[in-house]
């Protein structure tokens, strides 16, 4: 049986009027104990209500609902998986979420152009999935790629493992139709044709976690499979020399299609998970190094992996030795965040770049932050371009303990951004990195980007108070985190 | 207008010898300026454009002058800004694989440099000794490896732009992965200087190739049709050729001598890699083509020829007319707009040079011969490209045709926010008026 607008336990005119958009009471969620799973998403140190969650089924309703908030002066923002790790699908002012997990189709798949069309609530992994019969995939790969959708991958620009070789989100995305703060629905690089006459409006909208406008269709590039892949696997018992193995790599004139690595409490965190695979618990650090391609010439670029790492006092190192073990490893890897669950209550995931060469001397500045803030700090990073996942590992429980991991946190990126690197590679600034963002840029910086928001979003009724500092703001803010981080 | 008064005025703020009056006689591609200057660093430049923002005088932007042919609808601005004496590396980490150097460095001079290292930036543009990497990421210029490369868009990962009012904005950084604020880099690729002077910019590199193979496959008359099925397969294949370009038979015969419609395939890898993808070609060649593996030498002399054969706003101007056309589309309709394009010829009496990536989707179409005729041709040939649902942006015309035949074609839908955009940036419409898409 439909259930009907009629059937809403509610008063609220603009419940009511939102559920009408959308077709009725199963397509809106608006009493407390079913809002309360979409209070923060993977940043679940802050924590808001939002007043009520839709779920458009198509653009239209996307548009009409946008152009309803609009007029009623109603903050609203987008949703996907809910798995973005720093808060930018919070409803840090009580927004209606517009989910779009209901949007989630293939629209089309045109091997022969290398493109796809997909709804903005498509799972990343499921694409690669659709098409992997045909030889071919999607390269963006988030660790959370089996949940996450593309939607949410183009508001954060996410990466990957393999980003390395094959760039992140916005080196794959040829079009967008995009439903704009008003209402307006537009598209951008239309039919995937690239360098559309005018600003690359494509580039600016990824990445802008979910500000400039609401995305419903998505133009990707898929790439065919490599001819070949092999991942070597080496453990070192000094983190310099790990490191050192990375640049020499590099200089080897290989391009990796991910290279990793992983340090000691990593690795216990790791290998106390769900995917063990016997890495040895005294070594400092483990790679593991990716190279695909054509086939005749992954031999050679192995072999000489090989040899750097002996060069660099390898303890261990060997190429997989079949498909089984290469997805052992990786799974291992994989899991890598969710793994700090199972050697600590709770822990902050930080997101980190520095160029490759300064390697060394931030994970000494870490160790140092490390024992400092009596924390303990797991290290996983895509070595290959210098983006560091630095874990802090807390107890929520222990009066103080998240206020200083969330201090830690910000030491972490401070050493980044101290050595000519940024406060985030793949993750987004969203609401944890905001104060962070005056590491790297100037008020003035800071203002270029807001002045283009408002070209936008000139209301700012869409996912307000996210990625930039607010100067009369950030104080009360930054005190209700560490509250809210206690309590 | 700028007068005497206000060139004393700029000697102000600039040394002297670096103010110059501008030609006297208007410059058949436009875009000259009544004063030129030759800032020597950023805070030269930051000088001038405040100075001009604040006097309400207009700029034109400069760099090597290879695409002065390339939109602008004003013959003579205030001041033409030229870059090229801002340049120069200005930090090479080769272990870190990037490079930051000024705007108007000519991009040959960094390959010859970076090429000493192992190393290269991994875009082809045109006349490479004298396009600037500034210029090229201003115009988003892009060459047949952008199929296995990417484009500027790919390669650059931090810029430093002067503002109209003076202020100079980072976007980016000097790491190959950021995503802290929006991604500003992308705004100012492609914008042709409409939003502010790129002064500084940081690209990622990738190593020399170990080995680098070209392989030519022509499709003699009446073969033509194996063209797309032969495309078709190798892109479908597990060969990863760095460029799959269709070259038009006039094209192919300045290049290789021989007037059929040739595919350019490059291949960079490991020797090996190499040798198992030449050997791929042979064996799915269709009946009746020819093939040939170019030697290095001819290689190099094959690609000397290509990068500098279309339309050069620098070059000494000819009595010919040219004009070049980029033009975008799904990557395998490439192929039906140079076959329409190659009719242009017989029908408007001019001279066609076409080629198009049929993995990328770009095609550029280059028509010489009398203006009347070069004129009627472009507007022809963008029918052709609208026809398979593209779009053509003329990206060399002399400045007589450009206040004929527009340059940009139409605005796009979403125009409200490129002009919001130029509005909020520079909104007195100071830095190269009129040299965009509806008039930005």
């Amino acid at each position: 049986m439909k259930v009907k607008v009629k059937d809403l336990k509610t008063k609220d005119k603009h419940i009511k009027n939102l559920a009408a958009i959308v077709g009725g009471a199963r397509s809106i969620l608006y009493q407390e104990t079913d809002l309360l799973a979409y209070d923060c998403d993977g940043f679940t140190i802050h924590k808001h209500l939002p007043k009520a969650v839709v779920f458009p089924k198509n653009t239209q309703e996307v548009a009409e609902i946008v152009k309803y908030c609009s007029k009623n002066e109603l903050p609203f923002l987008a949703r996907g998986a809910g798995t973005g790790l720093s808060g930018g699908a919070i409803p840090l002012n009580g927004e209606i979420i517009i989910s779009m997990v209901k949007m989630k189709k293939l629209l089309s798949v045109d091997l022969e152009n290398r493109r796809a069309v997909v709804e903005p609530g498509f799972v990343n992994l499921k694409l690669t999935n659709s098409i992997s019969d045909k030889g071919y995939y999607y390269a963006p790969d988030p660790s959370s790629q089996s949940c996450c959708t593309i939607g949410g991958n183009v508001a954060e620009n996410a990466g990957g493992a393999h980003c390395l070789k094959y760039g992140v989100t916005t080196n794959h995305i040829l079009g967008l139709e995009v439903v704009m703060p008003n209402g307006e629905i537009i598209e951008i690089g239309q039919d995937g044709i690239p360098d559309a006459p005018g600003y690359d409006l494509l580039g600016l909208i990824t990445g802008s976690e979910g500000t400039l406008g609401i995305v419903t269709k998505i133009t990707v590039r898929i790439l065919k499979n490599p001819e070949g892949k092999q991942t070597v696997l080496a453990y070192f018992d000094s983190v310099e020399d790990g490191s050192q193995a990375v640049s020499d790599i590099i200089s080897a004139g290989i391009v990796p299609a991910a290279l990793e690595m992983m340090d000691k409490i990593a690795i216990e965190g790791v290998e106390s998970a769900a995917f063990p695979v016997g890495h040895p618990k005294d070594i400092e650090a483990v790679l593991l190094i990716e190279v695909d391609g054509i086939a005749a010439g992954i031999n050679e670029q192995i072999e000489q992996i090989l040899e750097v790492c002996r060069s660099r006092n390898v303890r261990e190192v060997r190429a997989a030795k079949n498909e089984a073990e290469r997805a052992r490893w990786w799974a291992n890897r994989k899991t890598g965040f969710g793994a700090m669950g199972a050697i600590s209550p709770d822990y902050l995931v930080q997101d980190g770049v520095i160029p490759r060469s300064k390697l060394p001397e931030v994970l000494r500045k870490i160790n140092q932050i490390s024992v400092e803030s009596g924390l303990r700090i797991a290290n996983i990073f895509h070595a290959g371009d210098g983006n560091l996942h630095p874990l802090v590992l807390f107890d929520s429980r222990v009066s103080g303990e998240s206020e200083k991991a969330l201090e830690a946190g910000s030491l972490c990126l401070k050493a980044c951004a101290d050595v000519g690197g940024t406060i985030t590679g793949e993750h987004g600034v969203g609401i944890e990195k905001r104060e962070e963002m005056r590491f790297v840029f100037t008020e003035e910086e800071i203002a270029a980007q807001t002045e283009i928001r408002e070209v936008f979003n000139p209301d700012n009724l869409l996912n307000a108070g996210k990625l930039f500092p607010s100067p009369s703001r950030c104080v009360e803010i930054k005190q209700e985190m560490k509250t809210q981080a206690i309590s | 207008m700028i007068t005497a008064e206000s060139m004393n005025e700029l000697k102000e703020f600039i040394r002297e010898d670096l103010v110059m009056a501008g030609e006297n006689e208007a410059h058949p591609f436009g875009n000259s300026g009544h004063a030129v200057v030759y800032p020597e660093s950023e805070e030269d430049i930051s000088a001038i454009l405040k100075y001009a923002n604040t006097k309400g005088l207009t700029i034109t932007v400069m760099g090597g002058g290879t695409k002065r042919g390339y939109g602008g609808l004003t013959e003579t601005t205030d001041i033409l800004l030229s870059l090229e004496r801002h340049r120069g590396i200005v930090e090479h980490t080769p272990g870190d694989m990037t490079l930051t150097v000024k705007a108007g460095t000519p991009f040959k001079e960094l390959q010859d440099y970076l090429a000493k290292h192992k190393q290269k930036i991994s875009l082809d543009p045109f006349w490479p000794e004298q396009a600037t990497i500034g210029g090229i990421i201003a115009a988003n210029e892009s060459g047949p490896k952008r199929l296995g490369y990417g484009s500027a868009r790919d390669a650059v990962i931090g810029l430093r732009t002067v503002y109209p009012d003076g202020k100079v904005i980072r976007s980016g950084g000097k790491v190959v992965k950021n995503v802290a604020g929006y991604d500003m880099n992308k705004l100012f690729i492609g914008s042709m200087g409409t939003l502010g002077v790129v002064s500084e910019v940081t690209v990622k590199l990738r190593p020399l190739p170990k080995c680098e193979s070209l392989v030519l496959v022509s499709f003699p008359e009446g073969h033509q049709d194996k063209i797309q099925p032969f495309a078709v397969k190798v892109l479908d294949s597990m060969i990863e050729p760095v460029s799959l370009e269709l070259l038009n038979p006039t094209l192919a015969d300045r290049l290789t001598g021989q007037k059929n419609y040739t595919l350019v395939l490059s291949f960079e890898d490991v020797e090996s890699s190499v040798q198992y993808q030449e050997n791929f070609i042979k064996n799915i060649l269709p009946e009746g083509t020819e093939l040939k593996i170019v030697s290095k030498e001819e290689a190099d002399v094959f690609w000397k020829k290509f990068y500098h054969h279309i339309p050069n706003g620098a070059a000494e101007i000819t009595s010919e007319t040219e004009a070049s056309l980029k033009v975008g589309s799904v990557n395998l309709k490439v192929l039906q707009i140079l076959k329409n394009s190659e009719l242009l010829q017989d029908q408007f009496n001019v001279s066609v040079e076409a080629h198009g990536g049929l993995g990328h989707g770009l095609s550029q179409i280059h028509i010489r011969g009398a203006g009347k005729d070069v004129a009627a041709a472009v507007t022809e040939a963008r029918e052709i490209a609208e026809k398979e649902g593209g779009y053509a942006v003329l990206k060399h015309l002399p400045f007589k045709l450009r206040k004929e035949v527009d340059v940009w074609g139409k605005s796009p839908s979403y125009f409200f926010l490129l002009q919001g955009i130029k509005a909020t940036v520079d909104p007195k419409k100071t830095l190269n008026p009129n040299r965009f898409v509806g008039g930005i």
